[in-house]
């Protein structure tokens, strides 16, 4: 249980609620911001793990809610391995490659958090 | 923590059973050794539904659903779809189409479904109240103290509608107020978790998926009613783990002040106790459930008092169902407009059904109120199992009663279901097919209600066990037709003169299928037969009981594998004296009830019957026909197989008949109706030949038009047997233009050996067998484009599995829901103007209703049309008008044959337009009345049957061996008409044969084979 005692009020009880809602949201698959990495063989040998420990860690300490961390196949391009696509909530996308768990906390701090893409790190999509 | 994915493992009763806690455990050891514990989280949910595909996994976000999981497939769902991000599409959820279902949500099974009660079943963790809370539990609690009167509360259910789930649907908001206004200062609450109705759990799984939504419509209800000094939830030992959740869940609501003292700081007090009953199915009743609380014997007392006036304790109480209190809160939080807005005028809101039986989507569903029953079995139950056929489904369990096919489109709600002799029950819906016996389904119930009746009162503790007596006797063989009254006067009695609920439903099962499925018990004591082959005591073999003619296949294999060919003919010829014809064309019933099926696959029957028939053909003796023949003399009209066969019959009872026949070749339909390639005539007419032998006189191109006559030249009886060789109309514009040939009349031609012109794009109209073998005949003939349009679904098509196979095989292209409206072209046929349909509901016959979509209409390219609808009598008995029924068929008592002047009998197409195997039943049946209507005594000269003893190693053949198959002539060498099936050999048929299961065998003998071993083994034992 999130905290201890008795609730008192519709509001304390609303309280709960938010918490509680918060993890349950990122599990029925609503979100403000989506990360998916690129998880093929290639990705995981390039340090894709790494990078996604990275998003998860810097969520957690940054203390936010809403973030869904995905993963998904080979995205079709070796050379910019790891790679991400970090999507809001109305589709719009961006893709970030040649990723460290560095460029990952920064890209938390700026473009989930002060909504910026972060420029230097975005890649094309690599044609199919 | 975050996580990125959960993985949520049901943890209901039904998937523990089915091994989840073991998957769980392998989940959270793969997810430990890869590291991925502080990513993803493994939690277990309450039941989401889909109880046979148990254990269930669901992986979220992702929403996939994982059914049947082993702990051996963890590694791979871990390796492959949390690390990687790729959904293991071979282990996935799939439609009964082989449809991959990627989303759970997009699953036909939870498609039509409106989930209230079980919104959070199987999503929450049901040992979390901050789940519950964060999908808004006790929000309608709390708003309901600190914002309603008690009064505005009972104000707010009454208008929604809603109605008690458990079984009698008694307004709640009513039952609550009779409670408020009851005299008192002590009253109390209990929730009725007593589900007893085999096959139910409902409610079961309420309580283990989503227990706080019961505890806070309870606490709801206890504010509304006021003075409430207790509540008590009633439930059966039955139901461990959901006594464990709701413990768990007491204590959490308690340690939150949810429960208890001054909850929520209103002064408002609640709380809550446990209550186990043993059991017993009488405990469901509310007065017996009282005593049982009180910690008394749980038998019924009368009513009133109501216990809204004189309950547990002889206090005022109010007494709902789970799924009663289930539904409160949500009508709380989103208003009593919300929840009258869904269901029926007299019945609001959702229902949840236990789905079981024989359909394709077992489990957990719940719909709106005025969902159809078609809805129910077809749409979210995926239909029946193994393309077998729907009979009825049976609601309300033990209580309950049967709804045939003909009410798939009844919408279900309380009224309409009792309407129909059905309840609904706390919810049970069982599901039957074609193998289904409906007097066996009815006595199983009556087994359960007598061994649940307290015995209280004399009808129900005397009167059911004397109406399961009947029951027994029926299906043993022994009933009476007598019985069937005395069964409906019993059950009237019971129902009128028992205290409490048990007796007064108990009687319905029978009641009801009495009303629906009375032909079935007749069956059973007039015939000695049951239809669905359930009464072991009624049959020798399944095989034999399906065969319309009662051929006896269980006897014919067991000679076939001893090599004892001729032998096997004979038995053959007891019954049906086609074996020839009916090994090529039979839609083999025998082999559809084959035991063997549910073991591998069933044993090839109709190919072994080949090989003794085609073995016969040639070398088989002539049948002598009867030495000293009787005096009286038989006229049958057609030389098809009801014809003939009764021709055959008469001659072994000592007749010499005549067959007139106005076509000039015999074998009615399976000559001009069955093209060659099917059953070439050289095969038919051998076999027509032998029977001619057997001292029957046939008069070709000799039509007869008038019975009359037929008297008046001295025979003294005469069987009908004139088949259907007239095509249905389509009964569209432009049908009489050259260039439109009806199916019938096309078949016939071409089987005769006309001149058949059609042109190259050929459209057929039609989904039965002849719509099929007028399309194979037209490719043939060398048309370069068939097309068969068909009304209905590929499903309802009622040609022969394997022959649309073979079409399809062969280049003939089947359009469905599709129908012609208009022939179009000025002098020949140039195209075919048809309309789309789409089904709406369900018909009469059990089918779903086509209807056709407006403006849908496009044209068809076509030079030939060839409607084949459907067939009826061709013209020539108009003077014997009294023999016809309103759709223009022979009128025939089915049992005797007989029609409604004296001495005529009639059978085959002429009654009903059927099979040849059919056909050969009536005919048979009608030589024997026949001997009878002459005063003699009506029996074949046939053996009385014993079990055919085999000396092969049986055993050898009980390890998993496929059905053998025929060789087929190759696609490409299907050009003209040569006969595609080329049979098994020999050697091929005694093998096959050897796989049958000898069900035929009484289960003495095995015991005393059994009981042989033991002491051969005992004597071993003892000697070593």
């Amino acid at each position: 249980m999130a905290e201890k005692g008795k609730i008192k009020t519709l509001d304390q009880l609303r309280k709960i609620r938010e918490e509680a809602k918060k993890a349950m949201d990122i599990r029925e698959g609503k979100y403000e911001y989506k990360i998916v990495v690129s998880m093929g063989t290639s990705g995981i040998v390039a340090g894709a793990r790494e990078v996604l420990r990275a998003f998860l860690d810097a969520i957690a300490e940054n203390g936010l809610s809403g973030v869904m961390v995905t993963q998904t196949g080979f995205m079709g391009s070796k050379t910019i391995e790891p790679v991400v696509i970090v999507e809001d909530k109305a589709g719009n996308q961006v893709m970030y490659g040649n990723l460290t768990p560095e460029k990952a906390k920064e890209i938390v701090e700026r473009h989930i958090m002060k909504g910026e893409t972060v420029k230097e790190y975005a890649v094309r999509a690599p044609v199919e | 923590m975050i996580y990125r994915a959960y993985v949520v493992v049901c943890e209901g009763t039904a998937c523990v059973a089915s091994g989840s806690i073991k998957v769980r455990n392998a989940f959270l050891d793969e997810i430990e050794k890869r590291g991925l514990s502080e990513e993803v989280k493994v939690m277990k949910s309450g039941c989401g539904g889909t109880c046979e595909l148990g254990p269930v996994v669901v992986i979220y976000p992702d929403m996939v659903l994982y059914p049947k999981v082993r702990p051996e497939d963890v590694p791979l769902i871990v390796e492959e779809h949390l690390l990687k991000g790729r959904p293991v599409e071979s282990l996935i959820l799939h439609e009964i189409t082989g449809k991959v279902v990627t989303n759970m949500m997009a699953y036909s099974f939870f498609a039509k479904q409106h989930k209230i009660v079980l919104e959070n079943s199987g999503r929450i963790s049901p040992e979390s109240i901050d789940e519950y809370i964060a999908q808004n539990g006790y929000e309608a609690l709390a708003r309901v103290l600190t914002e309603m009167t008690p009064e505005e509360v009972i104000e707010e259910i009454k208008r929604s509608g809603l109605r008690g789930r458990g079984g009698a649907g008694f307004p709640t908001g009513m039952k609550w107020e009779f409670t408020r206004k009851a005299p008192g200062d002590e009253k109390y609450v209990i929730c009725n978790a007593d589900e007893g109705d085999p096959g139910a759990f409902m409610d079961e799984s309420v309580m283990e998926g989503d227990p706080h939504r019961v505890l806070e419509g309870m606490a709801i209800a206890a504010y509304a009613i006021g003075d409430v000094k207790k509540g008590y939830i009633y439930i059966r030992a039955e139901y461990p783990l959901a006594i464990e959740r709701l413990e768990i869940a007491m204590s959490q609501a308690r340690e939150y002040g949810l429960l208890g003292e001054n909850i929520l700081d209103t002064g408002f007090n609640f709380d809550l106790e446990i209550r186990i009953g043993a059991g017993a199915f009488v405990c469901g009743e509310e007065t017996a459930l009282i005593k049982s609380v009180e910690g008394g014997r749980g038998e019924p007392r009368p009513k009133p008092p109501f216990p809204a006036n004189k309950g547990v304790w002889g206090k005022p109480t109010n007494i709902n169902n789970v799924e009663t209190y289930a539904n409160i809160a949500p009508i709380i939080r989103n208003g009593a407009d919300w929840y009258a807005s869904i269901g029926t005028e007299t019945s609001k809101g959702t229902k949840v059904f236990s789905l079981t039986g024989k359909v394709n989507n077992i489990g957990l569903v719940e719909v709106p109120m005025g969902t159809t029953v078609g809805e129910m079995v077809f749409d979210i139950g995926g239909g029946i199992p193994d393309g077998k056929k729907f009979k009825a489904v049976q609601t309300g369990g033990p209580s309950g009663g049967c709804i045939p096919a003909p009410y798939l489109d009844v919408p279900i709600d309380y009224e309409s279901l009792k309407e129909l002799g059905a309840i609904m029950g706390s919810g049970g819906m069982i599901v039957l097919d074609e193998d289904t016996c409906m007097v066996n389904i009815a006595k199983y119930f009556l087994e359960f209600t007598v061994e649940e009746s307290c015995g209280q009162c004399v009808p129900c503790r005397i009167g059911l066990r004397q109406m399961l007596n009947i029951m027994e006797r029926i299906t043993n063989g022994n009933g009476e037709l007598k019985d069937l009254d005395t069964l409906e006067t019993l059950g009237e009695l019971i129902i009128s003169t028992s205290l409490c609920g048990l007796g007064q439903t108990a009687p319905n099962p029978v009641l009801s299928t009495l009303r629906y499925f009375r032909d079935e018990y007749v069956a059973h004591i007039v015939d000695k037969k049951c239809p669905a082959t359930v009464c072991a005591a009624l049959y020798y073999a399944p095989c034999e009981n399906a065969c319309p003619a009662g051929v006896d296949p269980a006897r014919y294999l067991s000679l076939v594998a001893e090599n004892k060919i001729p032998d096997a003919y004979y038995v053959h010829m007891e019954s049906n004296p086609f074996p020839a014809a009916c090994a090529r064309v039979c839609p083999a019933f025998c082999e559809k009830k084959c035991n063997r099926q549910k073991f591998d696959e069933a044993v090839a029957i109709r190919e072994v019957k080949r090989v003794f028939a085609d073995w016969a053909l040639k070398d088989a003796p002539s049948w002598e026909p009867p030495k000293d023949p009787r005096k009286e003399r038989v006229a049958i009209i057609g030389a098809g197989p009801a014809g003939l066969a009764c021709a055959f019959y008469l001659t072994r009872l000592g007749y010499l008949p005549t067959v007139f026949e106005a076509l000039p070749v015999a074998g009615g339909m399976m000559r001009v109706g069955i093209p060659d390639y099917r059953l070439p005539p050289d095969v038919l007419d051998r076999e027509i030949e032998r029977i001619v032998e057997a001292g029957v006189k046939l008069e070709l191109n000799h039509k007869v038009d008038n019975l009359q006559s037929l008297f008046d030249d001295g025979y003294g009886a005469v069987f009908v047997g004139v088949g259907a060789h007239t095509s249905y109309k389509l009964n569209v514009p432009g049908e009489d233009m050259p260039g439109v040939y009806h199916g019938i009349d096309f078949l016939r031609d071409v089987n005769l050996g006309k001149e058949v012109k059609i042109g190259n794009k050929v459209v057929v109209v039609g989904g039965g067998n002849t719509a099929i073998d007028a399309a194979r005949t037209a490719l043939r003939l060398g048309s370069e484009e068939v097309n068969i349009i068909y009304r209905r679904t590929k499903d309802d098509m009622p040609a022969f599995p394997e022959e649309i196979e073979d079409a399809l095989e062969e280049g003939v292209k089947i359009h469905f829901l599709v129908t012609p409206v208009k022939v179009l072209g000025d002098e020949r046929v140039v195209g075919v103007e048809c309309v789309r349909m789409e089904t709406r509901g369900f018909d009469r016959g059990g089918r779903r209703r086509p209807v056709a979509v407006e403006g849908s209409n496009f044209v068809v390219e076509a030079d030939t049309l060839i409607p084949c609808i459907g067939q009826g009598l061709t013209a020539g008995l108009e003077a014997q008008q009294e023999l016809f029924n309103k759709w223009g068929f022979v009128q025939v008592d089915e049992r005797t044959m007989k029609t409604s002047i004296p001495g005529v009998f009639s059978g085959g197409d002429a009654v009903n337009p059927a099979t040849v195997v059919e056909a050969v039943a009536h005919g048979r049946k009608a030589a024997v009345e026949i001997d009878k209507y002459f005063g003699y005594e009506g029996v074949l000269p046939v053996p009385e049957r014993e079990v055919v003893q085999t000396s092969y190693d049986e055993e050898a053949y009980l390890v998993t061996l496929p059905k053998s198959q025929p060789e087929m002539l190759p696609l490409d060498e299907r050009k003209g008409f040569v006969e595609i099936c080329k049979g098994l050999k020999l050697d091929q048929a005694i093998e096959e044969a050897k796989r049958c299961l000898h069900c035929d065998r009484p289960p003495e003998e095995i015991e005393e084979e059994e009981e042989e071993k033991e002491k051969v083994e005992k004597v071993e034992i003892g000697s070593g």
